[in-house]
C-alpha cells in the first residue's frame, strides 16, 4: 500500500466563522521529516489534525497516494503536544493500543519498550511518570502497528534539553526506517537539526515550502526573517 | 434518659435483635436491588448520551437533572397511582410489596446515576477524544474505554445513589405501606417506632443508618483519592 505522495488541493477550513486554513495546496512525495512551522494561530495543529482525519474535510481535498484519509488512517498515528495517556500502567497503555490494532505477537510490547528505553517504568501508572517519559510513552504508542506516517504536534515543546535530544533521536530513527514524519515545531534550532522539508504557514496560508537547508539560506520576507531570528 | 436510650439501642445491636436485623436485612435487600438495577440501566445510558448528539440529548440531560431533585413523596405518590388496583400497572399486583419499594428506589436513583454518569463520561471524553479518534475506534469501543477509565468515579456515583436510596423514607412508606415483617425498612421503622414512643429501636436503627452513611462517605473519599 503506497500512501505517498500526499496531495492537498484547495484545502480550506473554518470553525465558528473563523477561517483557519485558506486554499492550502501542496504535495509531499518522499518519506522524510516535514516540519510545519508558523507563528501561533497560523493553523499548524489544525492542519495536522486534518491530515490525520481528526477533523473531517471533503474526500477529494486530501489524497494519500490513491487513497482517501479514511482508507489510510490505520497506517497513521499521532503524538499530541500534551501526551494523552490512559489511567493505567505504562505497559497497559501500550497493551491497550496493541489490542486495538489487533497485534497478537508475543513480546511485541517488550520490544517497543526496549526500543524507546522505557522498560524501567512499565509497571508505573502513566499519571505518575515525568513529562519526558510521558512523551516517550506517547511515541511508543504511536509506533505500535508499524504506521507509515506519524504526526507529531510540538512533541518537545514542554521538555528539558535532555529529553528533547532523546526524542529527536527517536524521530530521526523513525524517519530512517522509512516512516514519514509530519511535525510542528517552534524551535528553529530543532528544525535545523531534524527537519528535511519545511512548510511555513501564515494566517492559514502556505507561504513557503522547500527543503530546510534552503529555508535557512535564502532571503525571506520580514515575517519569516523574524521567525528565524526570534523563534 | 438519653444514656439509657443509647444503652438499650446498643444492646439491641450487640445482641443481634431479630426485629432489628430483619429490618436491616430487608432495607439492604431493597436498596441494593434498586442500586443494581439502576446502575445497569443508567451507566450505559448516561455514557451513551455523550455520543448521542442531537436536540434530545440536552433535553434528556435536563430532565435527568430536574428529576434528581424530585421529592421522594411525589415519586411515591406517582408510583402508587400507577401500581394501585385501579392504576395502569395494577395488574402487576405489587403495591405494598418489596417489589414496589425496589421500583420506587430505582426510579429515585436512575436520574442521579444518569446525570452524574453523563458528567463523568463527558469529562473523560474531552480528555481522551483525540487519542481514541486517532486510534480509529468505533463508538462502542470508545464507550467501553471511557466507562473503564471512569471506573472509580462511577463507583462513587453508584455509592451516591445508594446513600440517597438508603436514606429515603417518603416513597417507600407510600408504596410499601410499612407492613411489619414484610415491607418495614430502616427509615420507615424509625418514623413508625418514634411515633409510637418506642424510641430505643428507632435509635438503634438510626445508629445503623449513620454507620452505613459513614462507610459510604469513607468509600467515596478513598475512591476520589484513587481516581
Amino acid at each position: 500500500m503506497n500512501i505517498l505522495p500526499l496531495k492537498i488541493n484547495n484545502l480550506s477550513y473554518s470553525a465558528n466563522d473563523n477561517e483557519i486554513l485558506k486554499n492550502i495546496n501542496f504535495s509531499c512525495a518522499e518519506p522524510k521529516v516535514t516540519i510545519i512551522a508558523g507563528n501561533n494561530g497560523s493553523g499548524k495543529s489544525t492542519l495536522l489534525k486534518i491530515l490525520h482525519g481528526l477533523i473531517k474535510t471533503p474526500n477529494n481535498v486530501i489524497q494519500w497516494g490513491n487513497y482517501f484519509i479514511s482508507e489510510v488512517k490505520e497506517k497513521q498515528s499521532m503524538v499530541f503536544q500534551t501526551p494523552i495517556l490512559l489511567n493505567r500502567t505504562v505497559y497497559d497503555n501500550l497493551h491497550y493500543v496493541a489490542i486495538k490494532k489487533n497485534i497478537t505477537e508475543k513480546n511485541y510490547i517488550e520490544k517497543i519498550m526496549r526500543k524507546l528505553n522505557i522498560k524501567n517504568i512499565s509497571n508505573i501508572n502513566a499519571k505518575y511518570i515525568s513529562g519526558g517519559e510521558k512523551q516517550k510513552v506517547s511515541i511508543a504508542m504511536s509506533i505500535i502497528g508499524n504506521p507509515k506516517i506519524i504526526f507529531l504536534d510540538e512533541p518537545t515543546s514542554q521538555l528539558d534539553p535532555v529529553y528533547k535530544n532523546e526524542i529527536e533521536s527517536i524521530i530521526r530513527n523513525l524517519s530512517n526506517n522509512n516512516i514519514k514524519i509530519f511535525m510542528t515545531s517552534h524551535d528553529v534550532s530543532q528544525i535545523k537539526r531534524i527537519g528535511e522539508e519545511i512548510i511555513f504557514l501564515d494566517n492559514g496560508r502556505v507561504i513557503y515550502q522547500k527543503c530546510v537547508k534552503d529555508f535557512f539560506s535564502e532571503e525571506h520576507c520580514d515575517l519569516i526573517k523574524n521567525y528565524i531570528n526570534y523563534a | 434518659m438519653l444514656i439509657n436510650i443509647l444503652e438499650t439501642a446498643f444492646n439491641l445491636i450487640i445482641t443481634l435483635n431479630n426485629d432489628l436485623f430483619e429490618i436491616i436485612h430487608l432495607s439492604l435487600k431493597v436498596t441494593l436491588s434498586a442500586l443494581i438495577i439502576s446502575v445497569l440501566i443508567s451507566i450505559p445510558f448516561g455514557a451513551f448520551l455523550v455520543f448521542y448528539k442531537n436536540k434530545f440529548q440536552s433535553l434528556i440531560v435536563l430532565i435527568a437533572n430536574t428529576l434528581m431533585g424530585m421529592p421522594p413523596v411525589v415519586l411515591g405518590l406517582l408510583i402508587y397511582t400507577l401500581v394501585s388496583k385501579k392504576g395502569i400497572f395494577g395488574f402487576l399486583d405489587i403495591l405494598y410489596t418489596p417489589s414496589a419499594m425496589i421500583l420506587a428506589q430505582t426510579l429515585l436513583i436512575v436520574p442521579i446515576v444518569v446525570s452524574l454518569t453523563y458528567e463523568e463520561i463527558y469529562k473523560k471524553n474531552k480528555e481522551y477524544d483525540l487519542l481514541l479518534n486517532s486510534l480509529n475506534l468505533d463508538k462502542l469501543s470508545k464507550l467501553k474505554t471511557l466507562i473503564y477509565e471512569s471506573r472509580y468515579a462511577l463507583i462513587t456515583v453508584a455509592l451516591t445513589g445508594f446513600g440517597r436510596a438508603s436514606a429515603e423514607v417518603g416513597a417507600v412508606m407510600i408504596v410499601g405501606g410499612n407492613i411489619n415483617h414484610f415491607t418495614r425498612v430502616m427509615t420507615t421503622a424509625i418514623a413508625f417506632e418514634t411515633s409510637k414512643g418506642s424510641i430505643e429501636l428507632a435509635v438503634a436503627l438510626g445508629l445503623i443508618l449513620i454507620l452505613i452513611s459513614f462507610i459510604i462517605t469513607l468509600l467515596i473519599k478513598s475512591l476520589r483519592k484513587i481516581s
